[in-house]
């Protein structure tokens, strides 16, 4: 087991307003966010000396500029001004559960106190996968002249390969859409909190990239969120209840770049990231009360829940049916809604959730009894981040 | 049938890795990047082995028979350019002389919905202008 594990604790969470489209710079979307955590966290803005994000945009074909379609740390720094802070950073290779995973290490080597983490989404105006021009330059170059574009038909090719090698219909995904959604009704932040979606719905829906039809892409949003992380000891003295990190993964895997994703290096992903958060947590699936699972497209949901090991190949449609996946079931899963009912704003709302069911405070949707909470931050191919979080020390 | 004469497809631009793939497209030969020294076909090509880290790369022609790894049927255009064809089968060819490594491709010459995960295909050629050629599939002549 993993020496530091409980030592560096969740201890505020914040959330901007979430828009369809952009209304107001995103920047102001993630200073509310980040506003927001320390508040719920009971610190001063003043106390904050730590720093990161992963300031990304996932469209294609769209201008960087810090501030309106990015938030970086130098944005948030020229924003907050924060007069004690000792250390930031940015982070490149597995999305927001890295910039997290940064923030827990600055805390245990003791070059910050207080850590800010905030990803913040933008929805950019026009088409969100702009393919190339004219010319399809590096990567590109094998897919995109076969109307190869954005990552959903990445996924739906490995999510093809799973139904038919596991003989499953793409039908049965309808109670994972349907049940999150309703889960997102219990989630006043949620993007789709209040807007029904039935079975009929799910399976009515216009077909975006077979297997994936509407329902099993998240909405792209204009939102951010935020957390507040410190050291176990400090967490203690705030106003919030803390969330203890028991053990976290990163993916180890890589392929080389422009390959569309086999099934295979999703799962393989998916398993080097949580064999080290077992390993440094001490905890198995069986062990896990609820599990937050990211769910950009529906079907990470299926690789995760089989890579992590809550289910074997094969099974995880069968898995999420008869109200195993419900606030009260065998295994309540994205009880925020997930990014299909909160909208695009990636992992960071995932690991918030994991934070708030281990810590008692998810409200209306409280799982009862949590002490162990699970939360797969990215999906597993190429971004895969995993982490435990716990009510008790351990 | 999906319609692909009114597509203009992105052209390829070829790059210092990749240009002897093109190079070969457009004689109508299918050649990937293979190490010389464990004999691991790759693509897209890369600097390294993949497989054994040795630098020594050069392309060999493959048969171009392989079968559907896996597949999507496309029925929104991010790209306006392939509105025309919609629905349509992009696939991903696994080669028989290339395990692992995976290609790009569309279903050419036959209806999207015969697309299926296991079914053989090979390659045809289709130019796009005096540069490049690109290597297509379709279903294979022998397999019933």
């Amino acid at each position: 087991m993993w020496e530091h594990r409980c030592k560096v604790a969740v201890s505020g969470v914040g959330f901007s307003k979430v828009t369809r489209s952009a209304e107001i710079p995103l920047a102001a979307h993630a200073l509310e966010a980040v506003r927001g955590a320390v508040e719920d966290s009971g610190l001063a803005m003043s106390d904050i000396d730590g720093l990161a994000t992963y300031p990304e945009l996932p469209a294609t074909g769209h201008a960087m500029i810090d501030g309106v379609t990015v938030v970086s740390v130098n944005c948030m720094m020229a924003m907050l001004k924060l007069p004690n802070l000792t250390w930031h950073v940015q982070v490149e290779t597995v999305n927001i559960g890295g910039a997290v995973q940064q923030a827990v290490n600055a805390l245990l080597a003791g070059v910050c106190k207080y850590a800010v983490v905030w990803r913040a989404m933008h929805n950019p105006k026009g088409t969100y996968q702009n393919l190339p021009g004219t010319y399809a330059q590096g990567p590109a170059q094998f897919t995109a002249p076969y109307g190869f574009g954005g990552p959903g038909q990445g996924m739906a090719v490995a999510y093809t390969r799973w139904l038919e090698r596991h003989n499953q219909p793409r039908e049965k995904m309808a109670t994972l859409a349907v049940t999150q959604r309703r889960h997102s009704h219990k989630n006043p932040h949620a993007y789709f909190c209040g807007q029904p979606l039935t079975r009929e719905d799910y399976l009515n829906s216009r077909m975006v990239a077979y297997p994936f039809c509407l329902y099993d892409c998240d909405i792209p949003v204009q939102g951010a969120v935020a957390i507040v992380l410190t050291t176990a000891e400090r967490a203690r003295a705030l106003k919030a209840r803390p969330a203890y990190i028991a053990g976290y993964g990163q993916r180890l895997a890589f392929e080389v770049a422009g390959r569309i994703g086999s099934l295979s290096s999703y799962m393989e992903g998916g398993r080097s990231s949580s064999r080290l958060t077992w390993e440094r947590s001490g905890f198995s699936p069986k062990d896990v009360d609820v599990a937050q699972i990211y769910d950009g497209f529906s079907a990470s949901v299926i690789y995760g829940l089989e890579s992590y090991g809550f289910c074997k190949e094969g099974e995880a449609l069968d898995f999420i049916q008869d109200g195993r996946i419900e606030l009260d079931g065998e295994l309540p899963l994205n009880t925020f809604g997930g990014s299909l009912g909160t909208g695009r704003i990636h992992g960071l709302w995932h690991i918030i959730e994991g934070a708030l069911q281990a810590s008692g405070r998810a409200g209306e949707r409280q799982v009862a009894d949590v002490n162990v909470s699970f939360v797969g931050a990215s999906a597993p191919i190429v971004q895969g981040t995993t982490f435990i979080f716990v009510r008790e020390p351990y | 049938m999906s319609e692909w004469s009114r597509v203009t497809r992105p052209i390829p631009v070829p790059n210092e890795w990749t240009k002897p793939f093109w190079d070969s497209a457009k004689r109508g030969v299918l050649a990937l990047q293979r190490c010389q020294t464990c004999k691991h076909f790759q693509h897209p090509p890369y600097a390294t082995c993949v497989r054994c880290m040795a630098i020594e790369l050069a392309f060999e022609p493959v048969s171009g028979k392989g079968q559907i790894y896996a597949y999507t049927i496309m029925y929104h255009a991010g790209d306006k350019r392939f509105a025309a064809a919609i629905p349509y089968a992009s696939i991903i060819v696994e080669l028989d002389d290339a395990p692992g490594a995976l290609l790009a491709a569309n279903l050419l010459g036959a209806p999207y919905t015969e697309a299926k995960v296991g079914r053989r295909v090979e390659v045809v050629f289709e130019p796009l202008n005096d540069d490049i050629t690109l290597p297509q599939f379709r279903l294979a002549r022998d397999s019933g």
